[in-house]
């Protein structure tokens, strides 16, 4: 088990001897039974942190944000940041060394095992209370996650795997890879899900059966962006859906702002939509670490993470890539290898 | 009007509001929201609140103005001015009721939107009072409004177990129940005391407390340039999830969306905006009055709770809980409030 006094000694310790300006962790909030994302500056925080499977953020996020202030700051403090990782968050520090938005020396990366388990995942929770808010989750073991339901007395128990998030039970790597320090067990064999389960899943459907779920769900998008907002991959200044230059000069000519070209248009309707999720799809390939950020932060609960995973998949099974797994490996979009397969040039 | 239906009969009462397009929750796709009823048995009151608002009945993600082509070299403008069916929205939570007041305000008092009129017009409410809380996050009463609020339905429906306790507030909602007919029986005796005792236990629950309602305003004001703000929005990814879901939001943005560039062919669009968006204050210049997310947030939390109750009275926030349940990084309007006003 993550005795989670260790993580808080560690990060207290990373702060007094100033290895770090700033700790990335998990604590309580205010607003739901799941844990909220936190940045301590001072050793006296580190004991609100926490650590259990309500901690679901990717808080890769916080450093890509970082980088970006820190460009721009007028006195910028590029000390290292400390980040409470799981295996797939790691992974994803992983993909932003190997893209050079960041040094190695410039993060602390404290891993935590999540021991075979996972995180628990909102949607299928929802579904279990059909809609009902969760007071408190608790996790007793490997087996059962309690949940008190909101204005009811009663406590649920639910195997975990009914509600663990479809990422954790395809897990390949539960305990966090790029790592300076690591917290739990390392637990490499995993019953659950083979890799690429739900992906394989939905692609057995037939070409219309895939058309008519995905026009359904990209025409219930709202178009808010959180999906893109919560990636860490999604790093970009300047998005190619965006309807406005971000990115203006004093040489940015009045043309070039008024003739920008638009792929897609304001409207949240189904071509639109489909327009950037699948533009954002592509743009993740051999990039996704499958943090399931995306799929967890949607209001309307697209099934995001099937478009990636079905991506990564295709990496996987054509170059052997995984993202973010090796760090001194080069990124898949900007390798070649021989024996890479080269069927489409004709 | 006053009348009790019983539960069994509420699916016949649907039934006969045939001419109408009538909505009400479902649970899909792992979430409540409002979908299109074909049939009174598909009616299922048993939600807790719906994703989306009704706003999105009258002010709708996309709007279009008009639509436009070059026809001989000269352009042509078609109304697109909406003329929908009568529309029943069943299941509405008085909080969302609350909102719609709010919205009529915006849309109403400087300039008389004809699209969103056209909507409302046509549009009937029917309320489901809240028995309990069905969130941590609720906090209706906080702001003024209450588990059973009447503000802005046509129908207040009160669960009471076997039956439903149904009163018609407007015009629209007495006709909406007066063509229900037989489906409904008159209010008996006792009946009335049990709705009050149903009432009141509703108000009963904790919910999120907001002291002194009051004085937020000048505790925002007085916050402006606070470094609270930054620290408050530090986890904030920047997503339109918290306006979008709500309730009274109503910002919106006007583009041109071009089909043919041959013919000129194209539609006049309004589409929801959102302050947390960097575009949304961006200057042609490049510069950003609102370039952080510290800033952004306070220009949700004092529009909200400063600008809007200068200009119109009242909060714009009738507590749904939305934004904070639905924020993926925890951000939470009441702890927000809770600070500033410290």
């Amino acid at each position: 088990m993550v005795n989670v006094e260790e993580i808080r000694d560690y990060a207290a310790s990373l702060l007094e001897k100033e290895e770090v300006k700033a700790v990335l962790g998990f604590r309580r909030g205010s607003a739901s039974a799941f844990a909220e994302p936190c940045t301590i500056t001072e050793v006296g925080e580190a004991a609100s942190l926490v650590w259990d499977p309500t901690c679901l953020n990717n808080l890769a996020l916080y450093l890509v944000k970082d980088r970006k202030q820190q460009a721009v700051a007028k006195t910028p403090d590029n000390r290292p940041v400390g980040i409470v990782a799981k295996g797939c968050d790691s992974r994803a520090v992983g993909v932003l060394l190997q893209e050079n938005f960041f040094k190695r020396e410039d993060v602390v990366v404290i891993g935590v095992s999540c021991e075979g388990t996972g995180v628990v995942d909102s949607n299928k929770l929802s579904d279990k209370l059909k809609g009902k808010t969760a007071s408190r989750i608790t996790f007793s073991g490997a087996d059962d996650i309690n949940v008190s339901v909101y204005g009811d007395e009663t406590e649920t128990v639910i195997p975990a795997q009914e509600i663990l998030a479809d990422r954790c039970l395809e897990c390949r790597a539960a305990t966090p890879t790029l790592h300076d320090v690591v917290f739990g067990d390392t637990v490499e064999a995993r019953d659950f899900n083979e890799p690429f389960h739900a992906a394989k899943e939905a692609e057995s459907a037939s070409e219309d059966e895939r058309w008519a779920t995905w026009e359904h769900h990209f025409d219930r998008c709202l178009r808010c962006f959180a999906c893109r907002a919560v990636c860490p991959m999604c790093y970009c200044h300047e998005c190619v859906v965006d309807s406005t230059t971000f990115v203006v000069t004093l040489g940015t000519s009045a043309e070039e702002k008024a003739n920008r070209i638009r792929w897609c248009e304001r409207s949240a309707n189904t071509s639109e939509s489909a327009v950037y999720h699948l533009t954002r799809a592509i743009h993740l390939a051999g990039r996704c670490i499958d943090c399931g950020e995306c799929e967890r932060v949607c209001p309307v609960n697209i099934p995001l993470r099937l478009l990636n995973t079905k991506l990564e998949k295709e990496a996987f099974e054509m170059f052997e890539y995984q993202a973010g797994h090796d760090i001194e490996q080069a990124s898949l979009l900007s390798s070649f290898r021989d024996e890479d397969p080269n069927s489409f040039i004709r | 009007m006053e009348k009790i239906l019983n539960q069994e009969k509420l699916r016949e009462w649907v039934d006969m509001l045939d001419d109408c397009e009538v909505y009400a929750p479902a649970f899909a796709d792992s979430v409540w929201n409002y979908a299109r009823i074909e049939a009174g048995t598909d009616i299922d009151l048993s939600h807790t609140n719906t994703i989306g608002s009704v706003k999105e009945f009258v002010f709708p993600q996309r709007e279009v103005f008009f639509r436009f082509e070059k026809k001989d070299g000269v352009p042509v403008l078609t109304s697109t001015l909406p003329d929908p069916k009568p529309t029943v929205v069943f299941g509405v939570r008085p909080c969302d009721g609350r909102g719609m007041p709010r919205n009529d305000t915006v849309f109403n008092k400087e300039f008389e939107d004809p699209y969103y009129w056209a909507r409302r017009n046509k549009l009937t409410l029917v309320g489901l009072a809240c028995n309990q809380p069905h969130s941590p996050n609720c906090f209706c009463q906080s702001v003024g409004g209450s588990p059973h609020s009447e503000d802005g339905l046509d129908i207040l429906m009160t669960d009471l177990g076997d039956r439903f306790h149904v009163k018609g507030i407007t015009v629209k909602g007495v006709e909406a129940m007066e063509r229900g007919r037989d489906a409904f029986d008159a209010v008996r005796d006792g009946d009335q005391t049990e709705v009050e005792k149903v009432h009141d236990t509703s108000r009963s629950f904790p919910q999120r407390p907001l002291d002194n309602l009051d004085a937020i305003p000048k505790a925002i004001r007085e916050s402006f340039d606070s470094p609270l703000w930054a620290d408050m929005a530090q986890h904030c990814i920047g997503c339109g999830i918290c306006t979008f879901l709500c309730p009274t939001c109503h910002c919106f943005d006007i583009n041109d969306e071009v089909i043919s560039p041959t013919t000129g062919e194209g539609e006049r669009v309004r589409t929801w905006d959102n302050c947390q968006f960097p575009d949304f204050t961006m200057h042609t210049s490049g510069h950003n009055p609102r370039a952080d997310l510290g800033s952004r947030l306070r220009q949700r939390v004092s529009h909200k709770f400063l600008y809007f109750v200068e200009n119109h009275n009242t909060q714009q926030c009738t507590g749904c809980g939305r934004c904070i349940t639905e924020c993926p990084v925890g951000i939470d309007i009441v702890a927000v409030l809770e600070r500033v006003s410290q």
